[in-house]
């Protein structure tokens, strides 16, 4: 936090207080930022693919579309998970976020399925280690 | 060598930060599966979003694409998704 004292104490002073809707605006655009990198390396990646070269106006149309949706996502996602008396997104509201498109809704359903067996896997390997640490402390003895 | 765009992922921390810069409500929080999971509605966004565009641009008998291919293809995106 920049003190304010010394920029008020010096009346020469030309710089702008940095006020919180800077810092909220500037937040923002490194979000911007983050979403345009990815969204140029996949277009990258699938024009490859397809032998063929997006335009950098094109690239930056769908960053901005995404972060658009994303804020339609977002509210939709707070509207679900508020409807069903949680303060936490969960993966269910996601599964609604989806449900205008069957083959979306079916790929998210198969995702969903595969993170939760990539958890019981993490849950049962470190129940493994556990189990093995306990077993090596009572063999010391 | 070229990255797969299968490979090519949002991290967890831009979803994260993203979605919560959308909330209405403080308190709003996001569960760890669901960002993954977001992360994947995102990437799938995209790439409907490239690969439509691309098809446009084939469609067109055109090499380089186009903002113009893009327009075209926007409104039905937005009305799948």
């Amino acid at each position: 936090m920049l003190s304010t004292t010394s920029c008020l104490a010096n009346v020469n002073c030309r710089e702008k207080m940095p006020t919180a809707m800077d810092e909220e605006e500037r937040k923002l655009q490194r979000l911007k930022a983050a979403v345009h990198y990815t969204v140029g390396r996949l277009c990258q990646s699938i024009g490859e693919d397809h032998q063929k070269e997006f335009s950098r106006q094109v690239i930056a149309a769908i960053a901005e579309t995404t972060f658009r949706q994303c804020d339609i996502f977002a509210k939709d996602l707070e509207a679900f998970a508020r409807h069903a008396k949680r303060s936490t997104v969960s993966v269910e509201d996601v599964k609604l976020t989806a449900r205008r498109s069957t083959a979306l809704s079916n790929f998210i359903q198969r995702k969903s399925e595969e993170i939760a067996s990539a958890n019981q896997e993490q849950r049962d390997t470190r129940k493994k280690i556990a189990g093995k640490r306990k077993n090596k402390d009572t063999e010391m003895v | 060598m070229a990255e797969s765009s299968a490979e090519i992922t949002f991290k967890k921390e831009t979803v994260s930060k993203l979605l919560s810069s959308f909330f209405k409500e403080e308190k709003t929080k996001v569960g760890a599966d669901a960002v993954i999971l977001m992360a994947e509605m995102l990437h799938v966004f995209v790439q409907e979003a490239a690969q439509r565009t691309i098809k446009q641009a084939e469609a067109e008998d055109c090499d380089r694409v186009d903002i113009e291919h893009f327009e075209k293809i926007l409104p039905q995106l937005l009305l799948d998704f």
